[in-house]
C-alpha cells in the first residue's frame, strides 16, 4: 500500500509532471488572458459561423469579389446571354477541379440565380458560406477544418479564433497546389558538406 | 530588491568630477588644463589592474575551467579594451589634456560598462529587464543613429506554447525557412537556418540519414514527402541541463530560450540536443542594415554576436504578442499549427486530441512540444 502511494506521488514532484500531457491536463483552462488577436484582425471583415460544436470567424467573401453582385451583369438567364452580341466575361476561367463527369459550372452555380451558389440538391448557398459547398464532397477536410487541423488562421494564435475559409487558399476553379521551386537554397551548406564539416 | 542590481554601475557623475576638480578644475568640457595630474591618482595601467581585480579578481586565479576555456584571458582582454574606451569616453584619464568629454561617447561607455557586467537575464527583476532592453536600444541608437524596438515581455500566465506539423500537407516550398531567416535576423553570411525541411522518399519511413534537407528542384518531387524540424521546445530539455552557466532555460510559457550575453559558447547544449535544434555563430553574424527586423525581443531575434548559441524561439517577439510564429504565417499549405496547449478550446488542442499525433524520439523522455500528424 505504502509502495503504491510512493510510486504514485513520484509522478509529480514540485509541480513537475511526468509527461507534458499530464501537465496540460492538470493546468488547462480556457484562455481569457491579456493576449488577443482582435487588434491583428481589425482590418479584416469577418463573419461568425457555427458548425457543430465549433464557433469561429471566417473572412467575409462578397466584398472581396470584384464583380459582385453577379446579377449586375447576369440580368437574364445564361442561355439568353450567350451568342455573338454578348460581352465576354470570365474568359480566363479554366476549370481544373474533378472530372467533367463529376462537375461542371452548374454543379456549383445556378444559372438562374447567379448571386448565390447552389448545393447538389439545388438549394441556395450564400457566397459568404462557400465552405458549405466544398464540404459536400470534401467531408474529411471539412472535419479537420472545423477543428483547426486543416487550413490557416487569419492572424494570431490568441482568441478569438479566425480561420481562413477554403477559397482563401484554394482557387475553387483550380484548387490544387502547383509544383514550384523552393524559396531557399543553401549554398553554404553545400560547401560545408563538400568539406565534410556538416553532419 | 531594487538596491540589489544584477549589474554594476560605474559612477561617472559627481563622484568623478570631485576627484578631477581637485587638481585642475576642468569645468570647461572641451577645455585643456595645464596643471599636471595629481601624483596620488592612479595612472591608466594601475587603474586597469585595480579595476580588473575588483571585478574579475576570482577569475584571475587559474583553475581547471579557464585552462580549458581560456576565460581569464578573454575576459581580461575584453575588459581592458572596454576600460580603455570607458576612460576615453568618461574623461577619467588623469591628464585633462587627453579628455574627450563628448556626452555620447560617455553614455556609450557607460552602457558598455553596464552591459559587460550585467547579470543573467533569467535572474533579473522585471525592472532590471526593462532597463536592460532600454540600454540595448539606446546603445543601438548611439551606434547606428537608428532606432529598434526591443521587448522584455515575460511569459503570459495560463499559456503554454505548442506546435503541430502536418506531414501530409507540407509541399517542401521552404517559405517558412525564408520567413524565419528574415524574422529572426539570422546570419546571412553563413546562411544560418533554424528550420530544416527534410525531403524523404515514400516507403522509406522517417529516415533522416537518407533524407535531403538541401534540395533544389521543383517541389513536391514525385515519390517524396516533406518533414520540417526545428527546436521542439522540449518540456524536459536536455540542452538546458548541460549548460554550465545556465545561459539557456525554459520559460513559464514553455519556450526554451538563450541569454546570448550569458552564453560562453561551449556548445554543450548543441551536443545534448537530440534533434539538431541549435545553431552556433562560428563567425560574426551579418545582416544588411536594411534587412534587419527591428521588432525585437531580448530572448529572441535581437542581434547576436560571434561565439554564441541561438535557435528557434517560436518567435518569442511575436508569440508573446498573440501572433503566430513567422513560419506558421508564411506556410501557404497550412501544414503548421501553433497555439496554447493549456486552452482546451485552442486548435492545437483539437489536433492533439483528434489526429494521430507523434513526436520524434519519444522514448528519450525529452517531451518535445512539437507534434507531427497526417491528414
Ligand atoms: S529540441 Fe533540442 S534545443 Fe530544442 S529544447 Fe529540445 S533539446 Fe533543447
Ligand atoms: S553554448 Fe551557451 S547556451 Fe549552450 S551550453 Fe554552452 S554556454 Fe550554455
Amino acid at each position: 500500500m505504502l509502495l503504491f502511494a510512493v510510486s504514485f506521488v513520484s509522478c509529480k514532484q514540485d509541480g513537475e509532471y511526468h509527461t507534458i500531457t499530464d501537465k496540460i491536463e492538470a493546468d488547462q483552462k480556457p484562455y481569457h488572458g491579456d493576449l488577443s488577436s482582435e487588434e491583428l484582425l481589425a482590418g479584416t471583415e469577418l463573419i461568425q459561423i457555427t458548425e457543430g460544436e465549433h464557433t469561429f470567424l471566417i473572412p467575409e467573401r462578397k466584398g472581396q469579389i470584384k464583380s459582385y453582385a453577379c446579377i449586375e451583369c447576369h440580368s437574364k438567364p445564361l442561355n439568353e446571354m450567350k451568342g455573338a452580341n454578348g460581352q465576354k466575361a470570365h474568359w480566363d476561367l479554366k476549370i481544373n477541379h474533378a472530372a467533367i463527369e463529376t462537375m461542371d459550372c452548374a454543379t456549383c452555380h445556378n444559372p438562374d440565380n447567379m448571386n448565390n451558389l447552389k448545393s447538389l440538391t439545388g438549394k441556395d448557398i450564400d457566397i459568404n458560406l462557400s465552405y458549405k459547398l466544398c464540404a459536400q464532397c470534401h467531408s474529411k477536410q471539412f472535419e479537420d477544418w472545423k477543428g483547426g487541423a486543416h487550413g490557416k488562421k487569419v492572424a494570431g494564435w490568441a482568441p478569438p479564433r479566425a480561420s481562413m475559409t477554403c477559397v482563401n487558399c484554394h482557387n475553387p476553379h483550380n484548387p490544387g497546389f502547383e509544383t514550384r521551386w523552393p524559396a531557399q537554397f543553401n549554398t553554404q551548406k553545400v560547401e560545408e558538406r563538400k568539406d565534410g564539416l556538416g553532419h | 530588491m531594487s538596491n540589489r542590481k544584477k549589474w554594476f554601475s560605474l559612477d561617472l557623475g559627481p563622484h568623478n568630477k570631485k576627484k578631477s576638480s581637485g587638481n585642475c578644475g576642468c569645468s570647461n568640457p572641451q577645455g585643456s588644463c595645464d596643471s599636471g595630474p595629481e601624483k596620488e591618482e592612479l595612472n591608466a595601467e594601475e587603474f586597469y589592474e585595480a579595476a580588473i581585480n575588483a571585478s574579475i579578481g576570482d577569475e584571475r586565479r587559474k583553475d581547471g575551467f579557464d585552462q580549458v576555456f581560456d576565460v581569464q584571458m578573454d575576459r581580461r582582454d575584453a575588459f581592458k579594451k572596454l576600460t580603455a574606451s570607458l576612460l576615453i569616453g568618461a574623461g577619467a584619464i588623469s591628464s585633462c589634456t587627453s579628455v574627450i568629454q563628448d556626452p555620447d561617447s560617455k553614455e556609450k561607455a557607460q552602457i558598455d560598462w553596464e552591459e559587460q557586467f550585467k547579470g543573467n537575464y533569467k535572474l533579473m527583476t522585471d525592472e532590471e529587464k526593462k532597463q536592460t532592453v532600454d540600454r540595448l536600444m539606446r546603445s543601438y541608437e548611439l551606434r547606428t543613429g537608428k532606432n529598434i524596438s526591443m521587448s522584455s515581455k515575460n511569459a503570459e500566465e495560463d499559456v503554454l506554447f505548442g506546435y503541430a506539423f502536418n506531414i501530409s500537407k507540407c509541399q517542401g516550398y521552404m517559405d517558412c525557412v525564408s520567413a524565419c531567416v528574415e524574422e529572426n535576423n539570422q546570419d546571412r553570411k553563413s546562411q544560418m537556418q533554424y528550420i530544416r525541411i527534410h525531403e524523404m522518399k515514400d516507403g522509406k519511413g522517417f529516415n533522416f540519414n537518407e533524407a535531403d534537407d538541401n534540395y533544389y528542384h521543383e517541389v513536391p518531387a514525385e515519390g517524396h514527402f516533406y518533414m520540417g524540424t526545428q527546436c521542439f521546445h522540449c518540456d524536459n530539455p536536455p540542452c538546458v541541463d548541460v549548460c554550465p552557466v545556465q545561459a539557456t532555460w525554459k520559460e513559464e510559457d514553455g519556450l526554451v530560450v538563450i541569454d546570448y550575453d550569458w552564453c560562453v559558447g561551449c556548445r554543450y547544449c548543441m551536443a545534448a540536443c537530440p534533434y539538431d535544434g541549435r545553431r552556433f555563430n562560428w563567425s560574426k553574424p551579418e545582416v544588411p542594415e536594411n534587412e534587419i527586423n527591428k521588432n525585437q525581443h531580448y530572448l529572441g531575434n535581437r542581434m547576436r554576436k560571434k561565439g554564441v548559441m541561438e535557435k528557434c524561439t517560436f518567435c518569442v517577439q511575436r508569440s508573446r504578442k498573440g501572433k503566430n510564429p513567422a513560419c506558421v504565417e508564411a506556410c501557404p499549405t497550412g501544414a503548421r499549427i501553433f497555439g496554447n496547449l493549456l486552452d482546451p478550446n485552442s486548435t492545437i488542442r483539437w489536433v492533439l486530441e483528434n489526429k494521430k499525433v507523434f513526436r520524434l524520439k519519444e522514448d528519450l523522455g525529452t517531451e518535445p512540444k512539437f507534434w507531427y500528424f497526417m491528414d
